[in-house]
C-alpha cells in the first residue's frame, strides 16, 4: 500500500503539468467514473496527437497511427480502421475521438519506423560526387544549382580527375521531341512498320524534319532521344507513381519508366496477367482479341479456409504480411478450424504450425503441383461441374463467379498444342456481336466462336455470352474435320501423367506419400481449400510455369472467389477515372506527350516485329509477356541494347543490393560512358545511390503522400492513404514560388520549371488550375477517393463533423507550411470536397466495412470472369533466344539459362534466401530496435551437412561460386567486401540446401564511412554485420552481366544457384 | 482550484486508488458513452472490459495478463512495441520472447514463449529489495508491482537483490544510454518524455541509475488503453483484463484447467496456454517451459 505523503503523491500522479481541477459534485455513478479523469490522460491517447497513415517498412502497407509528442513521432501502432491490423476492423463511421484509444496489431518493423525516419545518417541537402563514381566522396550542392547542372549539362564534373573534358548531355538536350501530335503520329506509324505496312524509308521521308529527335533514324522504333532518359524505381506505390509518370512519360516523353517487379514476384504477376486475359472487343484494334489481362495475382482467403497449402510462402515472417495474415492462421489452428501444410526447404515459423512440413528441392515446386494434379485427375476428385463450364452464362447458371477454358478445344499442330479451334475452322458462321463503349457508342463486330465437344459433337460458343451457357466434355482427344484437337484439361492431364507419382516425388526429392496426402486432403474441403503460393514458387528460371501449375491445381476445385479459396485485391480508384471526376487525371494534362518506342528492357514487344530483329538468339531476351524486368535495366544500358542510355533517374531502390548477382550492375553504374548522368533519390547514401552523380534527399514514408493499394488476400475494397505525419527532414527549397522540402517531387517540379515542361506551373492542370506544389496533385487524389466510383456521387464518404475538422487541424500544428497549409490543401481538392477529404485523411484512407467483404460462401469483391487454364497468347509467342514457341499449359521445366540450356554448376549447396520478420530487404538496417533482437544474420544449414563439412555453429565461412570464386563484393572503386557469415545449424533445413536471410551485410546505408565536404562521417558498424550473399548467385553464362532469369514471366532466379562454403 | 481542502483530500484518495472525488470531464463523459456499444472481435471486447474495470475503484480490480503461446509466432512485435512505448533502456525491452527449436524429423518443433514481469502477489523482488530499503518496491491494490525509482536509485544493493531474486528475468538496468549516441546525431525521439506509473519523467537522464520493468502499461490503462504488448500482438496471443470480472474474455480463457502459471509459489498474475508438441495443440502443460526454466 502506498504511503501517501505530499511528496510521493506529486511524483506518482502528476501528469505533464496538468493541474487537478474540479467541477460540481456529481452523482454516485459518475463519481465512480472519476478514475478516468482528464489529469490521467496520456497525451498519446488523444486524437489530436495522432495522424493516421500507412507503414512502408515492408510492402504490406499496414494502416498505422503515428503518435506525436512535441512534434516528434514517438510511437507507431496499428490503425483500427484498417483491416490489416485488427479483425474485425472498426466501422468506418466510428468517430476518431472514439477510435483514439483503440489500436490494431503492428509488427516490429512497423513499430521501428521511427528509426527509419529519424536516422542520423539521413541526408538533408543535395549531394554531388566529389570523386569518381563509387568513391563515396561527396560535397553538398545548392538544390537549384544541381538542377541547373542536370538540365543544362556541360563539363559538370571537371573537378574529377579523368573527367575534366567530359561533356555531359543535360536533360534539355534529351528533351528532343516535344510536339504531341508528331509523337502520336510517329507512334502510330511505328505500328505500321511493325505490321509491315510501312517501310523505314517511307517513315524517314514522312518525318524528315524531325529525324534529329530520334535516337537512330535507321531504327525509328527505338523512339525519340527522350527515351534515353530512363527511370528506375524500387519501392514505389500508387499516387506517387502517377506523379512520377506524369513527369517521366507525359511531360518529358520518355518510354522508359521501369520498376522492380521481377525481383519481387515477377512471374507470379505475369502468370496472373496471362491467365486473366479475356477474349473481348478491343476498341483500339477494332476487333475481338485476347486483352485486358491485368498484372496481378491471387492469394488465399485464410480466414475462410479449412485447408491451406503454403508453397514457398511464409506469412508468419514475410509475405503480405504477418500483421494481417498471422491471426487467421493462429486463430484457425488453435480453434481446430484450419489445417495447414507448408512446402519449403526451410522449417519456417509458418511450418512450425503446420500439419505437414514438406522440404522440397528448390525449383521443383511446379513438379509437386503436377504430381498432385496427376493424383486428383486419376481419382476424379476435381470439381467436374465447375470445369465443364465453358463460358459466362454456364458459370452464372451454377452460381459460379468464374469459369475456365478447361473444356475448350486446342488444335494440335506438328504434335504440339497451338491455337484454339474456331468456328471458322469448321466452316461455321461467325457471331455478330455488339459492343457498347463507355460513351454509349455502339459498334458491331464479328466473333469467331470457340469450340467444345458436347455429346460427342463439336459445339461453337461465345466465351462471354451472358445468356446461352455452354458446357463441354472435360477430356477430349479427337479429330474434327481433319484437325487433331485436345481439350485444355486433356493437355493438363497429359502433362501431369507424363511422369508417375514416384518420378514426380523423385524430381522434388520428397516422399510420394506426401504428394498423395496433400492431394487427398486438398479435395476433401469443397471450395474451402487453397494452395497459396509466393516467391518460393515464382523466383526460378521456371517460375512462370511453376505458378501456372499451382493456379491450375486451384482451378481443379474451382475455388476462385470463394471464402477459403483464391481471392484478389480490390481498391478504390484514385485517378478519378471510374466516376469521371472530381479530378479525372487523364484529362488534366495540357500538352501531354504519348511516349513510344522499344523500352530498354524490350517489354511487351515482339522481337520479330522490330527493325532490330536479326536472328536467334537475340543479343538479350525480349519479354512479350512481362514488364518491369528489373534485372534487365542496367545490364541492357551497359550493352546499349537496343540503344544507349544518356541519363538515369533512380528512386528508392538498390538494384545492386536487391538483385541476385546484383554486383554485375556496379561496373556499369560506375562507368560514366555507359551511363553518362546518374541521379538518385534516396534518404541516405545507399548501396546503389553511392554510385550516383547526384543524390537528392527524399522524404521518408512518414513525411509524404502515397496511395498504398492492397494485396490479394485482403477481401475488402480499400485505399490506404499515406500522408505527412512529421516535419520533413530534408531542407526546404522554393520551386514555382512555393516552399517545399527537397524530395523527388520537388526535383521534378524544378526540372519542369526550368525546362518549361507541359503540365506544370500556374496552369499545370489546365487554365487557372495550378500544379506548383505537389499538394496540388495529391489532394486531388484524396478527393477522388473520398468521392468514390459512382458518377452520381452515391459513393461519397460522409463529411467530417466540426469536431473532426478541429482535431484534424490541431493534429497538424507541428507541420511546417512547406508541407501542411490548410488553405493550400483546401484549394487543391476543392472547397466542396474539403470536409470529405478530412474525413478520409482522419481515418488513414478508405476501408469498406467488415460485413461488406462477404457474399455468403463467396467474397463480395470478385475477380468474376474467365480464368485461362490454357494460355493461347503464350503458346503463340516466340522465344527470342531460340525462335521456338512456348508451352501454353502448365509443365515442368528444369532450371535453365536464357538459351534454354541446363546449367552446370560445381557448387555443392543450393543457395536460397528467406525473410526473417526482423528485416525487410534493405532499408531497415538502420533500425536499432530490430538490430537488438537480431544483430546479424547467419547461414542456416542442415546439422548433418554441417558436420560432414566440418563446420560448427558460429563458425565463419565464405560463400563462393562458379561466377564468384573469390567470394567477394567488388564494390569498385570503394572496397572489396568478402561474403563471410556465421554458420547456424538446424534440423529444419533440407539437406543440400543452405539459406541466409536478406537485409544484412551492408556496405552503405550508414554502415561505412563517407566523406562529405572533406570531412569523414564515420559509419556505424552495427549496420555492417552479417552476410549478403547475392554476389555469389549464378550469372547467366550467355548474358554474362545478369543473373539467371525466367524469360517468360521475367522473374529473377533467387533460388537456383549452387555455391560452396569455405571455412575461414 | 475551487473546492478547497475537501476536494484536495478526495483527489488524493484517487491517487492512492481509492474511490471518491467528483471530477467529470467531457472526455470522461465520452468514454462512458462509448461503453454502450457492443464490441466485436477480441481486442475490442478486451478494450470494453477495460473501460468497465476502470469504472470501479482500483481496489476492486485486479489486473491479469494471459499468453496463448500456441498463437505466438515468435515475431517479437510485442517486445519492440514495449521498448518503444516505454523508452526501455538501450538494448533491452521489458518483454522477452524465448524461441526454442527442438526435436527432429516428425517431432521437429519450434515454439515461442513471451515473458515479462508477472506482477507477483508474493513478489520475490519486493522481498529481496525491501530488506535493504523499505518500500523500494511496493504492490498496488490493482496488483501492479511498483519499482520506486527515486528510492532504488539510491541503493545498489536493493537493485542487485531485486534483479537476482526475479526468476522471470524481468528486471533491467537503466544506464541512461542512447541508440544514436556515437552517430552523427542524437535523435530527439530517444530523449522524449517517459510515462510510467503516471509519472513525469522528463527524459532518459532522469531515470538513469534505477532498475525498470514491465508496469502492465499502467499509464495506458489509466487512459483506457490496453497494454502495448496486447494490442501490438499480430498472432493475437495476448490477453488482458480484470480477474474480478468473471464475464471477461481473459477469465473465460485463462481461469480454466488448461491454463497454467510459472512458479506458482510467487503467485504470478500472468497465465499461459501452451502446448507440448505440434500434435498436441489442445493439450497443455508447463513441461515445455521446464526445458528452459527448470523445475
Amino acid at each position: 500500500m502506498v504511503k501517501l505523503t505530499r511528496r510521493n503523491f506529486l511524483k506518482t500522479t502528476g501528469i505533464l503539468g496538468a493541474t487537478p481541477f474540479l467541477a460540481k459534485v456529481a452523482t454516485a455513478e459518475e463519481a465512480l467514473a472519476a478514475a478516468i479523469v482528464e489529469r490521467d490522460e496520456y497525451p498519446l491517447a488523444k486524437p489530436e496527437n495522432q495522424i493516421y497513415t500507412v507503414c512502408l517498412q515492408c510492402n504490406t502497407g499496414c494502416g498505422i497511427k503515428a503518435k506525436i509528442l512535441d512534434g516528434v513521432c514517438v510511437k507507431i501502432d496499428g490503425n483500427p480502421y484498417s483491416p490489416w491490423t485488427i479483425q474485425p476492423h472498426i466501422p468506418y463511421k466510428k468517430g476518431i475521438s472514439d477510435a483514439s484509444k483503440i489500436e490494431g496489431g503492428l509488427c516490429l518493423k512497423g513499430q521501428s519506423g521511427i528509426q527509419t525516419a529519424y536516422d542520423p545518417y539521413r541526408i538533408t541537402k543535395v549531394l554531388k560526387r566529389a570523386g569518381k563514381r563509387g568513391e563515396n566522396k561527396w560535397v553538398t550542392i545548392d538544390f537549384h544549382k544541381a538542377v541547373s547542372e542536370i538540365v543544362n549539362g556541360g563539363k559538370i564534373f571537371s573537378n574529377v580527375p579523368g573527367e575534366e573534358d567530359r561533356e555531359v548531355e543535360g536533360l534539355k538536350s534529351l528533351y528532343a521531341l516535344k510536339d504531341p501530335k508528331v509523337m502520336k503520329d510517329m507512334a502510330a506509324d511505328i505500328k505500321e512498320i511493325w505490321h509491315k505496312k510501312m517501310t523505314v524509308e517511307e517513315f524517314k521521308k514522312k518525318y524528315a524534319e524531325h529525324l534529329k529527335t530520334l535516337i537512330d533514324p535507321e531504327h525509328p522504333d527505338f523512339g525519340p532521344k527522350n527515351n534515353q532518359f530512363m527511370w528506375i524505381h524500387g519501392r514505389l506505390k500508387a499516387g506517387r507513381s502517377e506523379f512520377f509518370k506524369r513527369f517521366v512519360q507525359d511531360a518529358f516523353g520518355s518510354a522508359n519508366f521501369n520498376g522492380h517487379t521481377t525481383v519481387c514476384q515477377g512471374s507470379l504477376y505475369f502468370t496472373g496477367k496471362a491467365m486473366s486475359d479475356q477474349f473481348e472487343y478491343d476498341e483500339k484494334d477494332k476487333k475481338a482479341k485476347w486483352a485486358g489481362g491485368k498484372k496481378f495475382y491471387w492469394q488465399g482467403d485464410i480466414a475462410g479456409s479449412e485447408f491451406v497449402i503454403f508453397v514457398g510462402a511464409s506469412p508468419l515472417e514475410a509475405n503480405y504480411g504477418p500483421s494481417y495474415r498471422s491471426r487467421a492462421i493462429t486463430d484457425g489452428i488453435t480453434e481446430g478450424k484450419l489445417k495447414i501444410a507448408v512446402i519449403d526447404p526451410r522449417f519456417s515459423k509458418t511450418a512450425s504450425k503446420a500439419w505437414k512440413w514438406i522440404p522440397n528441392k528448390p525449383g521443383t515446386e511446379g513438379a509437386f503441383a503436377l504430381g498432385m494434379i496427376n493424383r486428383i485427375i486419376e481419382n476424379k476428385k476435381y470439381d467436374a461441374k465447375y470445369l465443364s463450364n465453358a463460358n459466362k452464362a454456364a458459370a452464372k447458371a451454377d452460381n459460379e463467379p468464374t469459369w475456365s477454358n478447361a473444356p475448350w478445344l486446342v488444335k494440335i499442330k506438328d504434335g504440339k498444342p497451338a491455337d484454339f479451334l474456331r468456328a471458322s475452322d469448321l466452316g461455321i458462321f461467325k457471331y455478330k456481336r455488339k459492343f457498347t463503349a463507355s460513351d454509349g457508342k455502339e459498334t458491331w463486330y464479328e466473333l469467331d466462336g470457340f469450340v467444345v465437344l458436347k455429346d460427342g459433337k463439336p459445339s461453337v460458343f461465345d466465351p462471354n455470352d451472358p445468356e446461352k451457357g455452354e458446357e463441354g466434355e472435360l477430356f477430349v482427344d479427337t479429330t474434327i474435320g481433319g484437325i487433331q484437337v485436345k481439350s485444355a484439361l486433356q493437355l493438363l492431364k497429359e502433362e501431369a501423367a507424363a511422369r508417375t507419382l514416384e518420378e514426380w516425388a523423385s524430381i522434388c526429392d520428397v516422399n510420394k506419400d506426401d504428394i498423395i496426402a496433400l492431394a487427398d486432403e486438398f479435395t476433401k474441403h469443397g471450395k474451402k481449400a487453397v494452395a497459396d503460393i509466393h516467391r518460393g514458387v515464382s523466383q526460378h528460371t521456371n517460375g512462370f510455369y511453376n505458378v501456372l501449375a499451382w493456379y491450375s491445381l486451384n482451378l481443379l476445385i474451382g475455388n476462385y472467389d470463394y471464402r477459403g479459396g483464391l481471392v484478389e485485391a480490390s481498391t478504390y480508384d484514385i485517378a478519378g477515372e471510374k466516376a469521371g471526376g472530381p479530378f479525372n487525371l487523364k484529362k488534366l494534362h495540357p500538352g501531354k506527350l504519348s511516349p513510344f518506342g522499344i523500352s530498354i528492357i524490350r517489354h511487351e514487344t515482339k522481337y520479330e516485329d522490330t527493325t532490330i530483329f536479326s536472328n536467334y538468339p537475340a543479343k538479350r531476351p525480349w519479354f512479350p509477356f512481362s514488364s518491369d524486368v528489373y534485372q534487365e535495366i542496367i545490364p541492357s544500358a551497359g550493352d546499349a541494347y537496343p540503344y544507349p542510355i544518356k541519363a538515369l533517374l533512380m528512386y528508392m531502390g538498390s538494384p545492386v543490393y536487391a538483385l541476385p548477382a546484383g554486383h554485375t550492375n556496379i561496373e556499369i553504374l560506375a562507368d560514366v560512358n555507359k551511363i553518362p548522368l546518374f541521379i538518385d533519390s534516396d534518404i541516405l547514401v545507399g548501396t546503389t545511390s553511392m554510385y550516383a552523380d547526384y543524390i537528392f534527399p527524399d522524404i521518408s514514408y512518414l513525411e509524404r503522400w502515397e496511395f498504398q493499394g492492397s494485396h490479394p488476400s485482403i477481401t475488402w475494397k480499400v485505399q490506404p492513404i499515406r500522408q505527412p505525419a512529421i516535419p520533413p527532414i530534408p531542407e526546404t527549397v522554393t520551386v514555382f514560388g512555393e516552399k517545399m522540402p527537397i524530395c523527388t517531387e520537388s526535383f521534378m517540379l524544378a526540372v519542369a520549371e526550368k525546362l518549361g515542361l507541359p503540365g506544370y506551373g500556374p496552369n499545370g492542370f489546365g487554365e487557372g488550375n495550378p500544379l506548383m506544389h505537389y499538394d496540388h496533385y495529391y489532394l486531388k487524389l484524396v478527393a477522388n477517393t473520398a468521392f468514390g466510383e459512382k458518377k452520381d456521387g452515391s459513393g461519397k464518404v460522409d463529411e467530417a463533423s466540426d469536431d473532426e475538422v478541429n482535431i484534424f487541424l490541431k493534429a497538424r500544428k507541428h507541420l511546417p507550411r512547406a508541407v501542411f497549409d490548410s488553405s493550400r490543401w483546401q484549394s487543391a481538392c476543392g472547397a466542396e470536397n474539403w470536409k470529405r477529404v478530412i474525413y478520409v485523411l482522419n481515418r488513414g484512407g478508405r476501408f469498406e466495412d467488415y460485413e461488406k467483404g462477404f457474399d455468403g460462401e463467396q467474397v463480395k469483391n470478385k475477380y468474376g470472369k474467365q480464368i485461362n487454364l490454357y494460355l493461347e497468347k503464350v503458346a503463340k509467342g516466340k522465344n527470342s533466344m531460340t525462335g521456338k514457341g512456348f508451352s501454353g499449359i502448365a509443365t515442368h521445366l528444369p532450371i535453365q539459362d536464357v538459351l534454354g540450356r541446363e546449367l552446370k554448376q560445381s557448387g555443392k549447396f543450393q543457395l536460397i534466401t528467406y525473410r526473417e520478420i526482423y528485416m525487410t530487404k534493405s532499408r531497415t538496417i538502420s533500425n536499432y530496435w530490430l538490430l537488438n533482437l537480431l544483430p546479424e544474420n547467419f547461414i542456416l544449414m542442415n546439422a548433418s551437412d554441417a558436420k560432414e563439412q566440418g563446420l560448427k555453429d558460429n563458425g565463419l565461412v565464405k560463400v563462393v561460386s562458379d561466377s564468384n570464386p573469390e567470394g567477394v563484393w567488388d564494390l569498385k572503386p570503394f572496397t572489396k567486401k568478402p561474403m563471410i557469415g556465421k554458420i547456424k545449424t538446424t534440423e529444419g533445413m533440407k539437406k543440400g540446401t543452405i539459406a541466409f536471410c536478406l537485409g544484412y551485410g551492408h556496405w552503405a546505408t550508414g554502415a561505412s564511412d563517407v566523406v562529405l565536404n572533406g570531412e569523414t562521417i564515420k559509419g556505424d558498424t552495427r549496420r555492417a554485420k552479417g552476410i549478403h550473399a547475392n554476389a555469389a548467385m549464378a550469372i547467366d553464362p550467355y548474358l554474362k552481366n545478369t543473373c539467371l532469369e525466367d524469360i517468360v514471366g521475367g522473374s529473377v532466379s533467387f533460388y537456383d544457384s549452387k555455391v560452396n562454403l569455405v571455412k575461414i | 482550484m475551487s473546492g478547497g481542502n475537501k476536494s484536495r483530500r478526495e483527489f488524493m484518495k484517487i491517487a492512492a486508488g481509492v474511490a471518491g472525488a467528483v471530477v467529470l470531464t467531457s472526455a470522461a463523459k465520452k468514454l462512458i458513452a462509448a461503453t454502450v456499444e457492443k464490441p466485436s472481435g477480441e481486442v475490442e471486447r478486451m478494450h470494453q472490459e477495460l473501460l468497465n474495470a476502470l469504472k470501479k475503484s482500483p481496489s476492486q480490480r485486479k489486473w491479469i495478463m494471459g499468453v496463448d503461446a500456441r498463437k505466438c509466432i515468435g515475431c517479437d512485435s510485442c517486445s519492440v512495441a514495449c521498448a518503444v512505448e516505454n523508452v526501455a533502456p538501450v538494448g533491452t525491452s521489458y518483454r522477452t520472447v524465448y524461441k526454442v527449436e527442438s526435436g527432429e524429423g516428425k517431432d521437429l518443433n519450434r515454439f515461442f514463449m513471451p515473458t515479462n514481469c508477472q506482477q507477483c502477489d508474493d513478489a520475490p523482488c519486493m522481498k529481496a529489495a525491501n530488506k535493504f530499503v523499505p518500500d523500494a518496491i511496493t504492490k498496488r491494490e490493482d496488483g501492479i508491482v511498483v519499482l520506486n525509482y527515486e528510492i532504488l536509485k539510491g541503493s545498489k544493493e536493493a537493485r542487485e537483490a531485486a534483479k537476482k531474486a526475479c526468476p522471470y528475468t524481468a528486471i533491467v538496468d537503466e544506464a541512461g544510454g542512447f541508440y544514436t549516441a556515437n552517430t552523427p546525431k542524437l535523435e530527439q525521439y530517444e530523449n522524449r518524455e517517459i510515462f510510467e506509473y503516471g509519472g513525469e519523467y522528463k527524459n532518459k537522464a532522469s531515470l538513469k541509475g534505477t532498475i525498470r520493468k514491465c508496469t502492465f502499461c499502467l499509464h495506458r490503462l489509466n487512459s483506457g488503453m490496453l497494454p502495448a504488448c496486447v494490442t501490438s500482438c499480430i498472432g493475437r496471443a495476448m490477453y488482458f483484463g480484470d480477474a474480478n470480472d468473471s464475464s471477461s474474455l481473459i477469465y473465460e480463457k485463462f481461469k480454466t484447467k488448461a491454463a497454467y502459471i510459472l512458479r506458482p509459489e510467487n503467485k504470478p498474475q500472468v497465465a499461459y496456454l501452451g502446448y507440448k508438441s505440434k500434435e498436441e495443440l489442445s493439450k497443455v502443460s508447463s513441461e515445455s517451459c521446464i526445458v528452459c526454466h527448470g523445475q
